[in-house]
């Protein structure tokens, strides 16, 4: 890396537009953040058609802001609604309101935007060290090591984020059959269109993204409006108050949960709400007084406020470098780096070091801009919780049917957007996680071409997809979680609950 | 509706076999052994192979008293049924009148009578719908440059 590029990088993000523009989506991330039931997904997936029409740099800027926003601010309707504002805060939901009931609520927020903020640019840190040095490594690979890594990919998604693998591996292969409709990537044949020349490019991503994560969770909000409750909301005072103290006695619960965040984030396909999961679990396990969890304690809080901040930023490295998605919000990530001819993968550090590195930049601008956006939120929440949802949500679909318009230029974004919402919504009726589906759409043209690729050149053998090391070493680890799932599946594992 | 694991494992066999049948009838290449047709079939394969092992477990679950269909709780209260077609019939009128109609028009309409529906006041309705519609056709049509259909308002503005 010569400073040549530093240079260029800096140039390309300190301009008055793009700080603007990073701005705006800040308080737009912090707004449905902190919204309950809209998640930091639905913020990019809503923020995608707007970024259409920019620049490389400010569009990747204004998802990384918002995201990095709203996953902190989902942390205040937790301890003020005991209601989470994303699922990343879920973990420690119960925990934070019990803080806000004990009058620690001013701890509580001071300590999750500190840990929030901290913890996001650890996992920046992580993400500068290492993805220009794996993308060198990854320049190497070829179609059997990318089969493996997709595949592994896919895995870790069935894995860590579902509680039915059976039906995580369904999603995951009607993700992928999904992604098989259009043009074949090997010998060019329209498969599935049914005489449709839209469907020969393929399902349109950001209309399917908005249907699926969008329309099925206002679906959702549309049908569980009589049941929002108007909870007395209390006054709050001066957040940062205490914090200091908190992380002297904390530090190496941050240092672990920041630890734990990277490297479930960096793992393909688990993003920050499982990071949030883990560490709070990892922290009342080896805590010396478990039994303060689940009373309105701050230890757990610390572990996991930082690891799922620190989660999202390290899901960019398997994004950026292979173009393998840590989370659905990088799975989104990608289809904007294609559209901006950015094609992810090692080779972009060698064609764009420049935009790499101005991304990285905004990276660490979101995050210490989220220190005084954050406090400004958090002395606003009183009114901000108050937004009517009989006039957002109705407000919400138009930004849906608007943005799956723009994407297509006609009415076949939006049919799109309205059958994969349906459909969305109808499998996680069912059980069906929806985050497989959307890494399978998006992961399903690589999948099949370097699956292809690699079945050509071996000419049938599955032998030759591990006859690499790096392949054979990938391949093992896969086929052994494979095998895990495959014994906790059998009729010897106890029945799971439905999932939630 | 939620389905026991016997009816979705039932589906998704289904919908793998009609994938089958589809790439049947995808062309050979003569010299590539591997073509079009291999990868879909692969995954209907895996598909049918999670529907009988969903089956497997749904069958467990109906004997033990599970039905094979069940109306979730929210679908029991009919507003909230009426609220979810309303918002899948404003996607629906998009799809099929906003070229003839066009963009501002439609969604005054949709978003009348959405509020409504929810219970807005009716100045607050009427104000947010028209400044919403024009709002967003501003930023869209006119910033974006998105060609978003004017229909009506062609002799109207």
């Amino acid at each position: 890396m010569t400073v040549d590029i530093l240079f260029q990088a800096f140039a390309l993000v300190f301009r008055w537009d793009v700080i603007l523009i990073i701005l705006a989506s800040g308080l737009f991330g912090m707004f449905v953040g902190a919204m309950p039931g809209l998640t930091a997904t639905m913020a990019t997936a809503l923020l995608i058609p707007v970024t259409f029409f920019m620049d490389p740099v400010p569009a990747l800027g204004a998802i990384v802001t918002a995201t990095a926003m709203a996953i902190f601010a989902g942390d205040i309707p937790a301890a003020m609604l005991r209601m989470p504002g994303t699922p990343a805060s879920a973990a420690y939901t119960d925990e934070s309101y019990l803080m806000g009931r004990k009058g620690q609520l001013d701890l509580n927020l001071g300590t999750n935007l500190v840990t929030s903020v901290l913890g996001g640019l650890i996992g920046v840190a992580i993400l500068v060290l290492a993805a220009p040095a794996l993308a060198e490594f990854a320049l190497a690979f070829s179609s059997f090591e990318y089969f493996w890594l997709a595949a592994l990919g896919l895995t870790c998604a069935v894995f860590l984020a579902t509680n039915d693998p059976l039906k995580g591996f369904a999603s995951l292969f009607i993700g992928l059959g999904l992604g098989t409709i259009g043009i074949d990537p090997a010998a060019g044949f329209p498969r599935f269109t049914f005489g449709s020349v839209e469907l020969m490019q393929g399902i349109s991503f950001i209309p399917a993204m908005i249907g699926m994560f969008a329309i099925s969770e206002l679906l959702r909000g549309v049908t569980s409006m009589g049941a929002a409750s108007e909870a007395a909301l209390q006054q709050v005072g001066n957040v940062f108050k205490g914090v200091g103290g908190v992380l002297r006695q904390y530090w190496v619960n941050f240092l672990r949960g920041s630890g734990i965040g990277v490297v479930i984030g960096a793992l393909p396909g688990a993003g920050a709400d499982i990071a949030a999961w883990i560490s709070y679990a990892v922290s009342k396990r080896f805590s010396k007084e478990p039994e303060k969890f689940g009373t309105g304690h701050v230890e757990g809080i610390v572990d996991a406020g930082a690891a799922n901040n620190s989660a999202l930023a390290a899901a960019w490295i398997p994004a950026l470098v292979f173009g393998i998605p840590g989370d659905s919000i990088t799975a989104i990530v990608i289809g904007v780096l294609y559209m901006k001819g950015m094609n992810p993968g090692p080779t972009v550090f060698l064609q764009n070091p420049q935009l790499i590195y101005a991304v990285f930049m905004i990276f660490v601008l979101a995050n210490l801009l989220m220190l005084p956006l954050g406090w400004a939120i958090i002395k606003s929440a009183k009114q901000v919780l108050r937004v009517p949802k009989n006039i957002l949500l109705p407000m919400i679909l138009i930004f849906c049917v608007v943005g799956s318009y723009a994407m297509t230029n006609s009415v076949y974004g939006i049919i799109i957007m309205l059958v994969l919402g349906i459909f969305a919504f109808m499998l996680e009726e069912n059980g069906f996680p929806i985050a497989p589906i959307i890494l399978g759409l998006v992961l399903g043209e690589m999948f099949e071409q370097n699956f292809i690729t690699s079945m050509i050149k071996s000419d049938g053998s599955f032998l030759a997809f591990f006859a690499r090391p790096i392949a054979g070493m990938l391949g093992v680890a896969t086929i052994a979680i494979w095998l895990i799932m495959l014994w906790r599946m059998g009729p010897w594992a106890k029945p799971k609950p439905a999932a939630a | 509706m939620r389905f026991n694991d016997l009816v979705s494992g039932a589906i998704l066999i289904a919908a793998a076999l009609l994938v089958i049948i589809l790439t049947l009838r995808f062309p050979e290449f003569p010299g590539q052994n591997y073509g079009p047709a291999v990868f879909p079939r692969l995954l209907a394969v895996l598909l049918i192979l999670c529907g009988v092992m969903m089956m497997i477990r749904g069958y467990a679950a109906w004997r033990a008293g599970e039905p094979l269909a069940d109306v979730p709780s929210w679908a029991r209260d009919p507003a909230n049924v009426i609220s979810a077609l309303l918002v899948l019939g404003a996607s629906l009128a998009y799809i099929l009148v906003l070229d003839a109609v066009g963009f501002v028009p439609l969604t005054i309409v949709v978003l009348l009578v959405l509020f409504l529906w929810f219970r807005v006041r009716v100045p607050v309705a009427v104000v947010t719908a028209l400044v919403a519609a024009f709002g967003v056709n501003w930023f869209f049509a006119s910033l974006m440059r998105v060609p978003l259909p004017r229909g009506l308002m062609d002799w109207i503005l």
